[in-house]
């Protein structure tokens, strides 16, 4: 009699947690398996797999609001990263340096991120079913905008502008006199001393954690679960007297500021700035962490952000050690290609139960 | 009905085959290099080099030859064709010859020694494959699977994509 | 009388607004460039000669309401890897250009059927699904280009291999096969080169296009581009129409792109597609193309703008602020812009006509329910 019930659970599980995701997640294991006999450090690999998680994560969290709402998943993550580099860049101008202007970067990204969030929030109300496109292209093109305007501000502080005529950004600079490793740095714990290479970013652990907690309490107010009403069942929604468009208005402007916020956590990990077209490349890693995650285009909670996160950052730092040392051809780049977006061409064509 | 789209389908796939080994047949490019250079030693003999050889392909002159000199001609198929404007030796009267050559299928750059070739030797003492020289470059070949990108950096990168 | 006349110009703006901006912009930047005539209008015509094609093939999946297809790149993919062959076999000149096509269809196919499916799956969001197929398609040509040539796809000449032994270098040299469609029969009118032969392709695939929205396949086609609802009942066969839609897109795309490369004479075996799908959907929307709705007029329209434009915008960038990058950046900017402007508007419009069509239900039933 056990039997049967145990097989449908595992079915259950195995449809809950998708194929994609459990191959995933089956291949990073075996990585994990892997990397101590390939001879590379185990403590190490985790070691950069939980870096790299306290620089994304942020990332992934801004994902969830949108999706909370039914905007579908956010390709317009770009709007937000760009606020956030508004930010951090014009804090810098104003010639804060260390924790100081790590916080004034969020403080004046976060403006920006509203103003935005509110217009591209507008837009998206007016096309709804529609947004995941638009919304793609609105990070396009506002990126290559942006392009136009690092050129055109007129930034003076010398370590941020171009070397040699004075005028426009660079394309990338370090942080270290700035906002760089602040908060990983905070009550970081070295197992070092102790002989295992192991580092862990406490701060960047708990900024991420006191985020999602917040979004977390939010999701759980009176108007996050009328952000959930909207995006699960909109006719409903508006029949219960929730206004649809301002809620979805709200999600979109949260999403934009913790893509802002994101980027800057993103920075002060990877200690560097990297302007003009770099934002197109912040898209794809985060919709695709929280599809691995286990989100689907109208479905999204914390632990998603967190596995999904995980999954995708473990397999973007263990692949190209191990897999190289394995078969001694780096194919890290094209796994992580085929994956990321195979992931989102997956979740795209899923059925979805209310597809609005 | 179903038979007949079958058919059509068949002889479609026929065709295109057919056009394919066609082109691969009438379309196979060949690099010819001609060497006007004296053969010291071929079972015994010596063919010495023209004094001036004028090389035309297709009514286009390729190469004008002095001794030991080289030209180089390109050619689509395998019946190649040129016209041959020989010098003999200083203040000769140049003689016209045309010569048709049937170049094999599997070698890209193909080397002829003229005074061998026009004296009538077998293949072996005018016939011999040009091998390019490998350029052993470093590899600095900028590779997608490297650096921090996410594999789509050059999303933007318009320089050069259009030819411009 | 007049208040009509007055409703018609403002009625003609509305629908027409790209191309007449694109007008305007290209009238301010062609005297700021100080480019001379000849040159553009030599540029002009070589860019029409060579893009025209690949914009053509997505005039068949807007026929079948699948709307701008951002899969196409998947075809340019496949002429990629037929001219990899092509090149290593050393098939030269035109025939090397017709193998390099008969190679790609059989990819193109394969290419187009599963991303016909994936859209089948995602009605309604083709768009966006044919967007991320091109790069997950990307993924599977670095697989196949950059690991398995040369490994398990034989690759004999060392000129296009990577020294390690296998993997195709970053550029492919084109040189048997460059221009060799374009010098055929061209003509040379007062310094401007004619590239004959490539517009007379091109009109014969706008015949083809002409011709095959009269046959029962391109009546299927637009039926289901109107409703799939109704077309399903009228007993087309939807899902395989949409396939064949999107193939035949592909298929083409994949010959555009192979003329596009021999005129270039060379490519970046790893990016010569990427922008391809942009390039093409920017210029043809800038023709007055929307997502539903496009013309092969929408098309010659398009590339003269969008590439007059492209030419000049740099040069103008030059003379305006005294950087080049902003030109640069500002062209990108405008082509992005535009594909947006036109899916903001054909997502407006859907959304009109779709709460339009809930208001007239409603009051049916409203209606219908009073009476009875």
């Amino acid at each position: 009699m056990d039997a049967p019930a145990t097989a449908i659970a595992l079915q259950y599980w195995l449809k809950k947690m998708g194929y994609p995701r459990l191959i995933i997640a089956g291949f990073l294991l075996f990585l994990f398996i892997m990397a101590p006999i390939t001879g590379s450090d185990l403590p190490t690999q985790i070691t950069n797999v939980i870096n790299r998680f306290s620089w994304n994560a942020v990332l992934v969290l801004a994902m969830v609001p949108m999706i909370h709402s039914g905007c579908g998943l956010n390709f317009g993550i770009p709007l937000g990263v760009l606020a956030g580099l508004l930010g951090g860049t014009l804090a810098i101008e104003m010639g804060f340096t260390g924790t100081m202007s790590f916080l004034m970067a969020i403080v004046v990204s976060t403006p920006f991120a509203i103003l935005f969030g509110g217009g591209y929030g507008i837009l998206l109300n007016k096309i709804k079913g529609g947004e995941m496109m638009v919304a793609t292209y609105v990070g396009l093109s506002s990126v290559s905008f942006m392009c136009i305007m690092w050129l055109l501000i007129p930034y003076k502080n010398p370590s941020i502008v171009m070397a040699y005529t004075g005028v426009g950004l660079r394309n990338m600079f370090a942080l270290d006199s700035f906002y760089a490793k602040v908060l990983s740095n905070f009550a970081q714990i070295d197992l070092n001393p102790l002989g295992i290479n192991l580092v862990i970013p406490t701060g960047s652990l708990l900024f991420f954690a006191l985020l999602a907690l917040l979004m977390w309490a939010f999701l759980h107010t009176k108007t996050g679960t009328a952000m959930t009403a909207v995006g699960s069942n909109p006719t409903f929604a508006r029949a219960s007297g929730i206004d649809v468009d301002r809620i979805r208005m709200l999600s979109v402007i949260l999403s934009t500021w913790l893509g802002a916020v994101g980027v800057l956590v993103y920075q002060q990990g990877f200690g560097f700035v990297q302007l003009y077209t770099a934002p197109m490349n912040m898209t794809m890693p985060a919709v695709a962490a929280i599809l691995l995650g286990g989100a689907s285009v109208n479905k999204a909670s914390i632990p998603n952000v967190i596995i999904g996160t995980l999954l995708f950052q473990g397999l973007v730092t263990m692949t190209p050690t191990v897999i190289t040392a394995l078969i001694h051809t780096d194919v890290s780049e094209v796994i992580r290609i085929i994956v990321s977006n195979g992931m989102v061409v997956y979740a795209l064509t899923r059925k979805t139960e209310e597809s609005a | 009905m179903k038979g007949k789209t079958l058919i059509i389908r068949l002889a479609v796939l026929a065709v295109a085959a057919a056009l394919a080994a066609v082109m691969m047949v009438i379309g196979r490019g060949h690099t010819l290099y001609f060497d006007n250079k004296t053969i010291e030693d071929y079972q015994g003999q010596e063919y010495k080099a023209f004094e001036r050889v004028v090389v035309t392909v297709k009514g286009e002159e390729v190469a004008k030859l002095g001794k030991r000199e080289r030209g180089m001609a390109t050619w689509i198929g395998q019946d190649f064709k040129m016209v041959l404007e020989i010098t003999e030796k200083k203040g000769d009267e140049p003689r016209i010859e045309e010569i048709s050559i049937q170049l094999p299928y599997g070698v890209d750059g193909v080397v002829i020694n003229l005074p061998a070739y026009l004296a009538g030797l077998p293949e072996d003492a005018w016939f011999s494959e040009f091998v390019p020289m490998v350029e052993e470059e470093p590899s600095e070949e900028d590779l997608p699977g490297e650096g921090d990108g996410f594999g789509l950096e050059g999303d933007m990168g318009l320089e050069g994509d259009l030819g411009v | 009388m007049k208040l009509k006349k007055n409703f018609d110009v403002i009625e003609f703006l509305k629908n027409n607004l790209v191309p007449i901006m694109f007008i305007i912009i290209c009238a301010i930047c062609i005297p700021l460039s100080g480019l001379s005539p000849s040159y553009l209008l030599n540029e002009i015509v070589t860019r029409m000669g060579r893009n025209i094609f690949l914009i053509l093939s997505l005039l068949i999946p807007i026929m079948a309401g699948m709307g701008l297809n951002f899969g196409m790149t998947l075809g340019a993919m496949a002429g990629q890897i037929a001219l990899i062959f092509v090149t290593d076999w050393q098939i030269w000149g035109i025939p090397g250009v017709v193998l390099a096509m008969i190679l790609s269809v059989p990819l193109s196919v394969l290419f187009g059927l599963v991303c016909g499916k994936l859209m089948n799956m995602a009605k309604g969001r083709e768009m966006i699904v044919g967007y991320m197929m091109n790069y997950t398609g990307t993924g599977f040509y670095q697989l196949i280009v950059l690991y398995l040539m040369g490994l398990i796809i034989p690759i004999k000449h060392t000129s296009i291999r990577l020294p390690r032994g296998y993997g195709i270098r970053t550029t492919v040299n084109l040189t048997s096969l460059r221009q060799c469609l374009d010098n055929e029969f061209a003509i040379f009118f007062k310094g401007v080169k004619i590239p004959v032969l490539n517009f007379i392709i091109i009109a014969g695939l706008c015949l083809f296009v002409v011709w095959f929205r009269r046959t029962k396949l391109g009546q299927d086609m637009r039926a289901v581009g109107q409703d799939m609802g109704v077309a399903q009942a009228a007993g087309i066969n939807v899902d395989r129409t949409r396939i064949v839609a999107i193939i035949m897109s592909t298929v083409l795309a994949g010959f555009g792109q192979i003329i596009y490369l021999q005129n270039i004479g060379n490519f970046p075996t790893y990016t010569a597609h990427s922008q391809i799908g942009m390039f093409c959907i920017a210029a043809l929307l800038v023709g007055g193309a929307s997502v539903e709705k496009a013309s092969i007029g929408n098309v010659f329209l398009g590339v003269i703008l969008f590439h007059t434009m492209f030419i000049v915008a740099p040069k103008a960038g030059v003379t305006i602020t005294g950087d080049a990058m902003i030109g640069e950046y500002f062209r990108v900017f405008v082509s992005y812009g535009v594909i947006t402007l036109a899916l903001v508007m054909y997502e407006i419009k859907k959304r009109r006509s779709r709460s339009l069509g809930g208001a007239l239900l409603a009051q049916a039933q409203r209606e219908g329910g009073t009476q009875s």
